[in-house]
């Protein structure tokens, strides 16, 4: 991967993130598909995610990026909670 | 390294990202209707309505809703959910292929608010995508959920075997 800072939509997707999520202690946000907006890799892991199965985080963070997911081709979710 | 370890290793090296022009390996519906508020839901005789996609995910205690079929797949994910139930044995399952009815793919959606396929579901609840059940399979609770089901998991006889060994 080249050195260079996150892509635009790399930003754009973490910036909702960061919305939707205010206690997430860290999110990550990568693009799989080399660059071409298609793909996404989302790492998160927030304080709202405790107590809750894998799959209501995964709906949670679904929820969040339900436009932006209208424009991708797939995307992959890992979530967690901060070590307490 | 456990067999079960390393089968799933492989999982983890694929690349599932786009290759090819013009052959969409996953997931998301890019370009399909999805709002939740309507389509896919036109009255007990379609395909896609709640009604349908019910009696489907009640057909079978293990359901995958799919693109391509078990003997071919034809997305890395849906791949990858085949694969990770052979591992563990389970050979009969009911798997539909969304890309065959139009009205399934986005009714299976609705029926679940999940915008990606594949879906798994388990004893007619929806269990997750792919990445869920990757999961499940690296930290032993698809073996605790097959086995409610009364199935009982391959790579339990597998790690026997290395026992005794």
């Amino acid at each position: 991967r080249p050195l260079c800072s996150q892509s635009d939509g790399e930003a754009r997707v973490a910036r909702v993130l960061r919305q939707s999520f205010p206690r997430a202690s860290a999110i990550r946000v990568v693009d799989i598909s080399g660059g071409c907006g298609a793909m996404y890799e989302i790492h998160i892991e927030s304080e709202e995610f405790r107590e809750k199965r894998t799959v209501q985080q995964h709906q949670m963070v679904n929820q969040a990026l339900s436009e932006e997911i209208k424009a991708m081709h797939g995307l992959r979710i890992f979530t967690s909670t901060p070590k307490a | 390294m456990s067999g079960a370890l390393r089968a799933a290793w492989w999982l983890r090296g694929t690349r599932w990202g786009c290759v090819g022009a013009g052959r969409r390996l996953s997931c998301a519906a890019a370009g399909e209707a999805k709002d939740s508020g309507s389509g896919g839901d036109g009255g007990g005789g379609s395909s896609g309505s709640r009604e349908a996609v019910e009696r489907l995910v009640r057909a079978h205690p293990v359901v995958v809703f799919m693109k391509g079929s078990p003997a071919q797949p034809l997305c890395g994910f849906s791949n990858a959910v085949v694969q990770i139930l052979r591992l563990h044995g389970v050979s009969d399952f009911r798997a539909h292929d969304v890309l065959q009815d139009a009205e399934l793919r986005q009714g299976i959606k609705n029926y679940s608010n999940w915008p990606t396929i594949p879906q798994v579901y388990l004893n007619g609840e929806f269990v997750g995508g792919c990445d869920i059940l990757l999961q499940m399979h690296q930290n032993g609770d698809l073996v605790e959920e097959l086995k409610k089901l009364g199935i009982r998991s391959a790579l339990l006889d597998a790690e026997k075997d290395q026992e005794k060994k």
